[in-house]
């Protein structure tokens, strides 16, 4: 994939991820990223529960949860995309493989994983057609390039609610085996469906607004449906385009050029714009073991962005209704048999929870090779259960160098805090909360 | 003095006849967009499918219209085999290429590259309105070369 150059652009993900710019495009250009990382906290143990003195899953590496620290290939993709035949701009493709250690190949099997694969026709002016597995249209986060994240690690809302992991069951009953404990039966979502889209984008005056209707099945990647029921994707963006602030050169240069072919704005991953957006999706999930049956899961948000100059923002809030990711029994890691004996740690997931979270973004660039970032983002589980609610604050501070533009590395410190806010202080549910430690992570990138 | 008065009309027709001539030169070297005063005289060619070729040859054009002043340079990028895909009515560029045709570039479009194109595609592509139709790419080029153009392929 080309290396962003020129004026930064607008950061509409659906004409980036989507599209091949009409006229120029290849009819097949190999590119890739690689992210090595080093994540570490200081490997707290459980300070209760019945899993006292043993590892906080929290403080774990992902996604193997068998250190405190450690490196790790999280990500290694390589893909083409291209045209097919270059005389004719209406037929896309897009293929993507991941060979990094992570929650896409480390679950179901295999050690590769296609996250993307599909075909954009765009033939119909106002309507155009991607058929196939890709990125949902959605939050921020989910949405964008993940080589173009600010951060080395999700806020806790999209890590837990939208990064969706798929189960059986929901791990309400106790488990006398390790290898019967609820966990998920396939890779992650990865913020991606397989199914079709339509989608376009328009301009008014300097407003790019963007629409994108789909319908998935709902059951992650790389494998058919369980249950016949459809997910549906609505999302709606509209972008303002900010004149005349040169180009913003941190992580532009790093994302992939973006065409321009409506005689409207520039190119690439990063501009001077400011984006409002909003999402919705809504499906039923399956679940055949502990509590068999079928439940809704709704997800639906709003948010902002803005680059300017030397700097960004943003800002999300989002709500879910049905199949909260709970964490595991205990805060111990999955498998993990019990102090008494007899019990091993679940995976937990309340079909009927409710939750929201929410999170502010600020980056500022110090020098053109050097970025400072700064969020907070706040989680908000199982609001309607009152026992089970939990309240997640992180706070993450960021470095980022830009070797070129292909490559930086980031560095980032992430104050974490966790408690349940209807149980007293000294209650074992605060005690394993508590357990959980900082995190200090390092990640270099680099795109081929 | 009538012969005076002839010798006078002799010299204001012989006059006249150099200004009509001088004129009809001109008008006949002055072809459509031409630029009476150009000091300069470039053709570009593109010609291969490298979308980086495509902006490459957009930017030497625009670099030497900044240097030279746009009255005082002949531009003609001129589009044949895989480069015609510049010339693509959706093409990315378009927007520059509109703007380098307000400021006196001519792009030609090759006619026998089209019809090549028009029988894979099963379709004739449409094309930038600003596109001048030419026979053969590079005949045009002979062509350009002949009247003292010189030929820069980015």
């Amino acid at each position: 994939m080309l290396a962003g150059s020129g004026p930064a652009l607008a950061v509409n993900w659906l004409k980036m991820q989507g599209t091949e710019p009409p006229g120029v495009s290849a009819q097949s250009q190999v590119w890739g990223f690689i992210q090595p990382e080093y994540q570490a906290t200081t490997g707290t143990k459980l300070k209760a529960g019945s899993w006292r003195g043993q590892n906080t899953a929290a403080n774990m590496t992902r996604p193997d949860f068998r250190s405190e620290s450690g490196f790790n290939i999280i990500r290694a993709r390589i893909g083409v995309r291209g045209t097919g035949f270059p005389l004719d701009s209406n037929v896309n493709y897009f293929l993507l493989a991941e060979f990094g250690n992570n929650g896409i190949t480390r679950q179901g099997g295999g050690s590769v994983k296609l996250t993307d694969a599909s075909i954009t026709l765009n033939h119909i002016k106002g309507m155009r057609v991607r058929i196939g597995q890709f990125k949902i249209p959605g939050s921020e986060e989910g949405l964008q390039a993940i080589h173009v994240l600010d951060y080395i690690n999700f806020t806790s809302g999209a890590n837990q609610l939208l990064l969706e992991r798929f189960f059986d069951g929901d791990g309400s009953t106790g488990k006398t085996s390790a290898d019967d404990i609820n966990k998920p039966n396939g890779p992650v979502g990865a913020f991606r469906d397989v199914g079709i889209q339509l989608f376009d984008w328009f301009y008014t005056e300097n407003w790019e607004h963007s629409y994108a209707i789909m319908v998935g099945n709902g059951n992650g990647i790389t494998r058919g449906d369980n249950d016949g029921k459809r997910e549906l994707y609505l999302y709606w963006a509209s972008e303002l385009l900010l004149p005349g602030a040169t180009p913003f050169p941190s992580a532009a240069h790093l994302a992939p050029p973006v065409w321009s072919a409506d005689h409207h704005g520039p190119r690439g991953a990063r501009y001077h714009t400011w984006k409002l957006f909003g999402w919705y999706q809504d499906g039923k999930r399956t679940l055949i073991k502990e509590n068999a049956g079928e439940y809704d899961r709704t997800r639906y948000g709003i948010g902002t962005t803005l680059r300017r100059g030397k700097v960004r923002a943003a800002a999300e809030y989002f709500r879910a209704d049905g199949m909260i990711f709970s964490g595991t029994d205990g805060g111990a890691v999955p498998g993990a048999e019990s102090n008494a004996g007899g019990e091993f740690a679940d995976v937990n997931v309340m079909t009927n929870g409710k939750a929201n979270s929410a999170y502010l973004d600020f980056g500022y660039l110090l020098h053109p090779k050097l970025e400072l970032d700064i969020r907070y983002d706040v989680l908000n589980r199982n609001t309607n259960i009152s026992e089970e609610e939990r309240i997640y604050q992180t706070l993450t501070l960021g470095v980022q160098y830009f070797f070129n533009k292909m490559s930086r590395v980031l560095f980032n410190y992430a104050f974490r805090d966790a408690r349940a806010p209807n149980a007293a202080t000294d209650a074992d549910v605060n005690q394993i909360l508590e357990s959980m430690d900082d995190r200090i992570s390092a990640q270099l990138l680099v795109i081929f | 003095m009538r012969f005076e008065r002839h010798r006078t009309f002799t010299f204001l027709g012989l006059l006249i006849s150099l200004l009509i001539l001088l004129v009809i030169s001109f008008a006949a070297s002055a072809e459509v967009g031409q630029k009476l005063f150009a000091e300069k005289k470039i053709v570009l060619q593109i010609s291969d499918r490298d979308p980086l070729k495509q902006a490459l040859v957009l930017n030497v054009a625009n670099n030497l219209l900044q240097h030279y002043g746009p009255d005082q340079i002949e531009v003609e990028i001129v589009a044949f085999a895989s480069g015609l895909r510049l010339l693509f009515k959706d093409n990315v560029n378009s927007d520059r290429i509109q703007s380098l045709t307000d400021n006196g570039v001519q792009f030609s479009a090759c006619a026998n590259t089209l019809r090549s194109m028009s029988r894979k595609l099963g379709e004739t592509p449409a094309l930038n309105p600003h596109a001048v139709m030419v026979s053969a790419g590079v005949l045009r080029i002979v062509e350009l070369i002949d009247q003292g153009y010189v030929l820069v392929k980015p």
